[in-house]
């Protein structure tokens, strides 16, 4: 694995622990009437107030979001009364929000700065991709072609349970369990049950993936404080420290033999066990890139959960469940609590804080130590994907 | 007769009833590439031989999308399909209803209208299940 581990740069052994001090997101919905910058506003606030500082007390800032607009990280903390700092904005698709973070954690690992926030942002509602599928770039060759967001997971999704005899009861199931948590989570989007007969019975998009093994469309934002882990003791007694922090561009599809398995996010999570010193096994409480129900059951895989093969046993014997030995999207995930896309990242951060502070409310993973964040996202011709993700959170 | 488009230059050659996709092949170490680059993608090597692409291909997997596209209304079939080369490619597939889909069925290459611009008519590559039997 040694070709796959991040390039370390000269003395990466001294640079510093990162530690999240303050967390905050908007309850996720559609909200026509709300601007993205009152979302983001909302959010960082609330942040900030978590960690117990002064909005003036921020040297630097990062702010993912994918449509809407220009500087919005300059409209969203100017709200809030911070201004004059190195701000910058991000754009990764779904993949942006945990950018964010890892840029953030980069910029106090490094010693650059001692305090940051790493917000992401999305208001699909108000932008011009209301009620439309999202596609690839204007111009890309395979959405001139017809290819969208849904359809590139319906095409691993028809393989996957051709090749590996996967019904759609079972992947439904995701979707029931997710729901299921989301009912739990007062920020969720959905706080609703579905049945396996509503999730398999309601409207086609692109076969077989229907409407409720989709995560909606969804207005949200989230937000995190970041320091050094020396410095956040000034702050707060129950930091979380970030143990791993991994971003990965895809690769081309030429190398990429089985569209059931994703390669980048194998390398991706294998990179950062490494980085944390942690193995699978240590995870105790995971959120990952549910925004099709069929990508939980991959991604337990390759994120070393489970072997090949016995993904729908893990999810079927309730071990990713509530109580389970390793709860999955035990906010809901991006199906029921929603999926902000630039805002998802962050928020997967939002709740792996509450949960290793013993603050997730009824949804509480007992003893809970380690966390991990996974996302996904971005189409472009001729790559797996566009970018991948994993953070590695610890108390 | 309206004048005849590519949706892209360079992805493909159309002849008279016939014609391909055409990719590359690299010198060096042996990768095929669609569409063709300035230089390999996996070794960066700069010496390329043009090459057409094989007409017939294996469906890998494809899905019927029930949602309109910027150039198409719902429903229609999209899916990748592997050709001998070991490439995959992404296209519109057509004659879905007439013919059960199935992953590993024979597929053939087809030039035609994809969408109208204007005054123009759009063309590319689509493909549809191999009418010369065989199957999987």
């Amino acid at each position: 694995m040694s070709s796959d581990l991040p390039r370390r740069v000269e003395g990466f052994e001294r640079m510093r622990e990162v530690a999240i001090i303050g967390v905050g997101c908007t309850v996720m919905g559609k909200f026509p009437e709300r601007l993205p910058y009152e979302l983001g506003a909302e959010a960082a606030r609330a942040a900030i107030q978590d960690a117990g500082i002064s909005p003036r007390d921020l040297q630097f800032a990062y702010c993912a979001n994918l449509y809407g607009g220009m500087v919005i990280g300059q409209a969203v903390l100017g709200e809030i009364g911070i201004t004059d700092i190195e701000l910058t904005n991000v754009e990764n698709a779904c993949t942006g929000g945990a950018t964010a973070i890892r840029k953030a954690w980069w910029d106090i690992a490094s010693g650059l700065y001692d305090i940051g926030i790493a917000a992401g942002v999305e208001s699909i509602t108000t932008s011009p991709m209301a009620g439309k599928l999202i596609t690839p770039a204007k111009g890309d060759i395979t959405g001139e072609l017809g290819m969208n967001m849904v359809a590139r997971f319906a095409l691993s999704q028809r393989r996957y349970m051709d090749t590996y005899d996967v019904s759609l009861e079972q992947i439904a199931k995701v979707s029931v369990k997710n729901h299921r948590n989301g009912c739990l989570n007062p920020y969720s989007q959905y706080k609703k049950e579905l049945t396996v007969e509503e999730i398999i019975d309601s409207r086609p998009i692109c076969e077989p993936i229907t409407l409720l093994q989709c995560c909606p469309s969804t207005d949200g934002a989230a937000a995190a404080i970041l320091v050094p882990l020396d410095l956040a003791e000034k702050y707060t007694r129950q930091p979380v420290t970030i143990a791993a922090s991994v971003l990965k561009s895809g690769d081309y599809a030429f190398r990429w033999e089985d569209m059931t398995f994703s390669d980048m996010t194998y390398k991706c999570a294998s990179s950062a066990y490494e980085m944390a010193g942690l193995g699978p096994e240590d995870v105790d409480v995971c959120e990952l890139h549910d925004a099709f129900a069929m990508n939980e059951l991959q991604h337990y895989v390759e994120l070393g959960f489970c072997k090949r093969g016995e993904e729908t046993c893990l999810l079927e014997d309730g071990v990713t469940d509530l109580g389970g030995r390793i709860p999955v999207n035990t906010s809901g995930g991006l199906l029921s609590k929603g999926h902000p896309v630039s805002a998802s990242g962050v928020a997967q951060i939002v709740e792996l804080v509450w949960q290793l502070r013993g603050q997730a409310g009824e949804r509480q993973v007992a003893n809970a130590k380690v966390g991990l964040a996974h996302v996904i996202g971005g189409e472009v011709t001729g790559l797996e994907s566009g970018a991948v993700a994993v953070h590695i959170l610890k108390v | 007769m309206r004048a005849r488009v590519p949706f892209r230059e360079g992805l493909f050659e159309e002849t008279p009833g016939k014609g391909s996709l055409i990719g590359a092949r690299c010198q060096q170490c042996g990768q095929i590439i669609f569409p063709r680059r300035e230089a390999c993608l996996n070794c960066l090597g700069q010496d390329l031989e043009t090459i057409r692409l094989s007409r017939n291909g294996k469906l890998y997997t494809y899905t019927i999308v029930h949602m309109p596209s910027e150039h198409f209304e719902p429903p229609y079939a999209i899916g990748w399909i592997e050709l001998p080369e070991g490439v995959r490619i992404f296209s519109q597939i057509r004659d879905w209803q007439e013919r059960h889909l199935k992953i590993g069925m024979d597929m053939e290459l087809y030039f035609e209208r994809l969408w109208d611009e204007e005054d123009k008519e759009v063309i590319g590559y689509v493909f549809r299940p191999s009418t010369k039997g065989g199957g999987i």
